[in-house]
């Protein structure tokens, strides 16, 4: 969800700047880094946002283990890596506080008490799935469930188009034709979604760059 | 029967093929469907579930592989997720030199269209399975409201909803 979160990494800046001179410590502890990372892991209830505030707070503010710049450009990366973005973050930092052992601690503290966490959630619900009260319960959670997933993809959706809305109207066109185009293809044929996915990127990335290429010609 | 070597790789691929939490969703969804190994209930199942846990969002498929496969299935669906972010210490150097042009934020943009595109398709399916009547309806627009305010816990949305569930019965 690249758009949600660039609206929560922005959120996270804004909260306090931290000087741009900043002196490099002498590296944690692993027992120390593994601890501070769990810790976040713990705390980091309420999703994506909360998680990544927690980051920005313990490693820019409170350790000073990289500068503001850093952290913005470690996050603009994590944009275009695969996987979980703040994963991606996460292994960045801790590489750059101890290499392969920071990277593996950071990820292991992040991970183990979320993780532990939703596979108890799921093992306590499959183990109740079948009772006739939780049956009934589901019958509201799974529309509820809908709806809060429109709400995550309008969420990711709104800042592209708002993004493409300034940049002209051909842009807002190309931005419209590419998601309706996903739409259809995957709704009415079995091609597959990699495919539509990466398809729909390279898309998007011929009309930006032809955009941008013609910008730069007519000033 | 479960093919753990097999879903370890869907998993895999999913992740690896998409960036952020949910690009991995609509892969998963044609997948697993395909193979009869999911249906559309788990994915609904196993998003609510990753809403209420701690964590990046993302993890709601470690509650998808556990929903498919046990313990096994959660354990190994959390070692393929962890193996794709590990390609941001390889691009470091080539964002630095291509991370502001145009056809890489161009490409960036049209992945999050195609996947909140797609979403909208998965979203629908889940729809059908629990059927689409006034309740539902109206219980999807509850959510809706509720979460736009931003105000409301997730938690709390899903426990309203799962009252309604048992009142309606």
């Amino acid at each position: 969800m690249a758009g949600a979160t660039d609206r929560e990494f922005a959120e996270a800046q804004e909260i306090a700047p931290v000087p741009e001179s900043h002196v490099q410590p002498s590296p944690p502890s692993a027992w120390r880094q593994l601890w501070i990372w769990l810790n976040i892991g713990i705390q980091s209830f309420g999703g994506g946002a909360a998680t990544l505030y927690l980051i920005r707070r313990e490693a820019v503010e409170r350790r000073g283990w990289l500068s503001d710049q850093e952290y913005a450009r470690y996050w603009g990366i994590c944009q275009i890596a695969p996987g979980i973005n703040i994963l991606g973050l996460v292994i960045l930092i801790g590489w750059q506080i101890s290499g392969a052992v920071g990277a593996a601690l950071a990820l292991a503290g992040l991970l183990l008490p979320s993780a532990a966490i939703t596979i108890v959630l799921t093992a306590l619900y499959s183990r109740i799935e079948q009772v006739p009260l939780v049956q009934s319960a589901l019958r509201g959670v799974l529309p509820a469930t809908v709806g809060l997933g429109l709400l995550l993809a309008v969420g990711m959706l709104r800042p592209i188009l708002s993004a493409s809305r300034k940049e002209g109207r051909v842009s807002l066109a190309v931005a419209w034709a590419l998601l309706l185009g996903s739409v259809l293809v995957v709704a009415l044929t079995s091609a597959p979604v990699v495919a539509v996915l990466w398809g729909t990127g390279g898309l998007a990335a011929l009309a930006n760059w032809q955009r941008v290429t013609r910008q730069r010609r007519a000033s | 029967m479960i093919d753990a070597l097999l879903l370890f790789w869907l998993m895999f691929k999913a992740a690896l093929f998409s960036t952020s939490g949910s690009g991995n969703l609509p892969i998963l969804h044609q997948d697993l469907l395909a193979r009869g190994w999911a249906t559309d209930r788990n994915f609904a199942e196993s998003l609510a579930i990753g809403q209420i846990s701690p964590g990046p969002s993302g993890l709601w498929v470690i509650s998808l592989g556990y929903l498919l496969d046990g313990l096994r299935g959660a354990l190994l669906t959390l070692v393929a997720i962890m193996l794709p972010p590990l390609v941001v210490l390889a691009i470091n150097g080539f964002y630095r030199r291509y991370g502001q042009h145009p056809a890489l934020q161009g490409f960036v943009r049209g992945l999050s269209l195609a996947v909140s595109g797609i979403f909208f398709v998965v979203l629908a399916g889940i729809m059908k399975t629990a059927g689409w009547n006034v309740a539902n309806v109206l219980i999807a627009a509850g959510a809706i409201g509720l979460g736009a305010t931003r105000r409301v816990p997730v938690l709390l949305v899903l426990v309203l909803a799962a009252a309604i569930g048992i009142l309606l019965n």
